[in-house]
């Protein structure tokens, strides 16, 4: 029995007339003290794929379990980090985690809570930003108060929704080795969705594509087995490294291809046929004229 | 540096944005720039002050009314002064009334100077002001009696011409013949005979008028010396009844005779002989104790004055404001929770939310009747009397039943603005919360009210403004103490004097709804969290 499973999941948006379905017949069964990278195109449901995982939405078909259970709500022992960060506007960053940590360390007492917040606050880089609301942010601060909220609240798993997209290489690079290691020291289980290659190939365990939208679903996985610590600076000249990415990224521009084939072949097809000319004695252009005698040529 | 961005952000949080190109032109930022802002911002408004002002004083001088003409913006400062210095003159006797000891003494000697500096100088005045109107009468009766004799001559004439067309119409009319060609001239003539006689009148009427007009010219030096004369008498009476409270009317005055006659009935009654004696003096000893004890708690009883009156509706207005509020708030929360509640609520809101204050004020006034039997011995009266600052004035059925028609009319927007605000709360946020598994409380107090907060400010700040037009027309109504009842006051004595008052009251009503209106703006900033711009 896997730690937490996706069985045969589908879940789709809109009224019966005017419908996407976004995922279907989903499976993946992560392992406990796994860390499983999910990558995928834009828009084609990794997000959807997570807040199922958190129980913020129920699946139309199929289950998805934790311990076995049906996930029938969201708690705080499966942390997410929200794409677009949500974060409360009207409290500041510290005040922001302080929400999340005392709601989920209630016995707290307020020295040690204001310890926790600020050790989470320090991890992201952010302790002279502590008393800054979220509008006097950049955009990637932002994205590392959330990361710090999630990960402050040390849950079981943690759900990250491409937690890394908005920062620079070396801000990047220090916060991929914090995750892998509170993922590897508190023996945590890790779902990421990212859409760059390289990172997952760093941090994960396991690799599973999502196909092309609509109708996504779970393609097979490729399994990094790179001893750990990994070391970034060997990914351009690793061997073992450099073939699983090279797979992954033929793998993903075949994705692609198949799925603009498969849009072609969609479309209807067009009897091909040339337009009566009704205005033959019309004065037609010097370019026109070259045109018409090329393909009466041809 | 710093200082600068500190004081540029609390003149933006103030709602003051007006006086940032002045804080940036002292610091010599950008000057063109900064002149060019304060000429939009500063001068064109206060130009614009400047040219009402001027066709204010030009046209209203120029409109008559039973009350005198529309006061000019001389004349309604001068009404402002006169009521305020009036409230301060009221302060100094209520406060003389309580000076004891040597303090009572210095005050009552400053006094007592004070009145024989001043009685020569009002019998001067006096003086003056007779020979003044004297010379202007002989003055005026030089120019006009020319005048009068020739309008008298004029209508003589006119009498005796009227006549004689008449008597001239009358033999024409015995001579008739039967021709129809005469007939029609004598109806011609006579018509033309009416004309002439009206056209007469009318030029007799304007004659007068014209007479009339230089009689009532206003005199300038006449009126100097009137108010003149007026100001000093008014000081003068002042100055004596604040005699009378230092030495008739003073407390300390009256306590220490009331304890002189306490200790005489107390000597005789230790002296007294016989039981019946001893009894009526031991009554006589409780009276005067009684009575000591009423004096002890007297106090001067001061008019009600522009300036407390002010206090007073300001109270009532916030007393309504926060009555409001506490009704619209969670309403609106429940409304913007909860879609069945909603739709219960919104016929309700719909049928109450038009009805003006006009109609709510009777019935509130009854209603509240209805609670209140006996204004003197009422719960309910004592527990608002009891509040530190509102206690001091004085509540009663009529302010409380103001107050409930202020809310009443204001809690609308608040409620209506909270219910959209909990419901348009971010989805986000709300994900947050479930992720968190906050409780219904948490939930309501951490997420929901506080990303509601800036739209419920906003609706409280319409509210204010409301409740601050409404409450002047409650209390205009149910002549409950305040800016309403002055004005109705006002209106009712129907002089040149009270007809300026109202129109200090306009500039008063205005000056206090911009205040409130500017401190809910600063609270509705501080509240504000994405960092726009409040509307001004
Ligand atoms: N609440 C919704 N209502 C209707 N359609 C939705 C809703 N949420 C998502 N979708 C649709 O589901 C699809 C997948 O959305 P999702 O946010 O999961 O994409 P994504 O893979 O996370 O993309 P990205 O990498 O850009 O974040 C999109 O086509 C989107 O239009
Ligand atoms: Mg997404």
């Amino acid at each position: 029995m896997a730690f937490l499973e996706l069985d045969h999941v589908s879940l789709g948006f809109g009224p019966p007339n005017d419908r996407t379905e976004v995922l279907k017949d989903v499976n993946l069964q992560v392992q406990e003290n796994e860390f499983v990278a999910i990558i995928g195109f834009s828009g084609s449901g990794k997000s959807t794929l997570v807040s199922l995982l958190a129980g913020l939405q129920q699946p139309e078909k199929g289950c998805v379990r934790m311990h076995g259970q049906p996930v029938t709500e969201p708690g705080p022992e499966r942390g997410i980090m929200f794409q677009n960060y949500s974060l409360l506007p009207w409290l500041s960053v510290h005040g922001n985690i302080e929400l999340a940590v005392k709601q989920v360390f209630p016995r707290y007492s307020r020295a040690e809570r204001k310890a926790h917040v600020e050790r989470y606050i320090e991890m992201v880089n952010l302790t002279p930003a502590a008393d800054k609301k979220p509008s006097e942010l950049s955009g990637g601060m932002r994205q590392r108060v959330s990361l710090a909220r999630t990960l402050a609240m040390q849950p079981e798993v943690i759900l990250l929704d491409e937690p890394l997209s908005a920062l620079d290489a070396l801000t990047r690079a220090n916060l991929q080795d914090e995750i892998v290691r509170i993922w590897g020291e508190d023996r945590r289980t890790v779902v990421m969705i990212t859409n760059d290659v390289d990172e997952a190939l760093l941090m994960a365990d396991r690799v599973v594509p999502l196909t092309m939208g609509p109708e996504a679903t779970l393609a097979d996985a490729f399994t990094i087995d790179l001893p750990r610590p990994r070391d970034r600076t060997l990914s351009n000249s690793d061997p073992d490294f450099k073939h699983l990415r090279n797979r992954i990224t033929q793998y993903l521009i075949g994705l692609n291809e198949e799925a603009k084939a498969l849009r072609v072949d969609e479309r209807k097809e067009m009897p091909d046929v040339r337009p009566v000319d009704f205005y033959a004695t019309r004065r037609t252009s010097f370019w026109e004229r070259l045109r018409n005698n090329d393909t009466d040529a041809a | 540096m710093a200082f600068k961005y500190k004081l540029l952000k609390a003149i933006d949080v103030a709602g003051l944005q007006v006086f940032d190109p002045v804080v940036r032109l002292c610091y010599g930022e950008e000057p063109k720039l900064q002149l060019r802002r304060i000429g939009l911002f500063i001068v064109i408004p206060l130009l614009t002050l400047a040219a009402f002002v001027a066709l204010w004083a030009y046209v209203g001088p120029r409109h008559k009314t039973k009350a005198g003409e529309v006061p000019s913006p001389a004349v309604v400062l001068q009404a402002g002064q006169d009521t305020w210095r009036f409230d301060a003159w009221e302060d100094t006797k209520a406060a003389d009334y309580k000076r004891a000891g040597q303090d009572r003494e210095q005050a009552l000697a400053a006094v007592n100077a004070r009145i024989e500096e001043l009685e020569p100088q009002a019998e001067q005045a006096a003086a003056q002001l007779a020979e003044v109107e004297d010379a202007y009468r002989t003055q005026l009766m030089e120019q006009v009696k020319p005048l009068y004799d020739e309008y008298r001559q004029m209508r003589v004439d006119f009498r005796d011409e009227s006549q004689r067309r008449e008597a001239e119409l009358e033999d024409r009319a015995a001579h008739l013949s039967g021709s129809v060609a005469e007939r029609e001239a004598f109806l011609d003539a006579l018509r033309e005979h009416r004309q002439w006689e009206e056209g007469e009148k009318a030029e007799l009427a304007a004659f007068k008028d014209q007479i009339g007009e230089i009689e009532d010219a206003k005199a300038p030096e006449l009126e100097a010396a009137r108010a003149q004369s007026n100001d000093l008498g008014q000081e003068l009476q002042y100055l004596r009844k604040r005699r009378d409270q230092l030495t008739s009317d003073n407390l300390s005055l009256k306590l220490a005779d009331a304890e002189q006659r306490l200790e005489q009935r107390e000597q005789a009654f230790l002296q007294a002989s016989s039981g019946e004696e001893a009894l009526s003096l031991a009554n006589q000893i409780l009276a005067e104790e009684a009575a000591m004890e009423r004096i002890e708690t007297s106090t001067y009883a001061k008019p009600w004055t522009l300036p407390d009156q002010i206090m007073r509706s300001i109270l009532c207005v916030f007393t309504g404001f926060v009555l409001a509020s506490i009704i619209a708030i969670p309403i609106g929360i429940l409304c913007g929770l909860n879609r069945v509640f909603m739709a219960a609520m919104t016929p309700l809101i719909s049928l109450f939310k038009p009805v003006s204050p006009i109609v709510w004020l009777p019935i509130v006034f009854i209603i509240v009747g209805g609670f209140i039997p006996e204004p003197s011995d009422s719960a309910l009266l004592d527990f608002f009397n009891a509040i530190p600052v509102l206690g001091a004035y004085d509540v009663n059925p009529a302010f409380l039943s103001s107050a409930i028609t202020v809310a009443l009319c204001s809690l609308w927007p608040t409620l209506v603005n909270t219910a959209l605000g909990v419901a348009a709360i971010d989805k986000d946020h709300i994900n947050v919360a479930r992720v968190l598994r906050l409780g219904f409380w948490s939930r309501l107090v951490k997420i929901v009210v506080p990303s509601a907060l800036p739209l419920i400010f906003a609706g409280l700040r319409i509210s204010l403004g409301v409740g601050w037009m409404v409450l002047i027309a409650a209390e205009l109504l149910s002549s409950s103490e305040g800016i309403g009842k002055f004005v109705w006051d006002m209106f009712n004595n129907g002089s040149s004097q009270t007809f300026a008052q109202m129109f200090v009251v306009v500039f008063v009503v205005g000056l206090i709804g911009l205040l409130l209106d500017r401190i809910m703006i600063v609270f509705q900033r501080l509240v504000s969290f994405d960092g726009a711009p409040t509307a001004l």
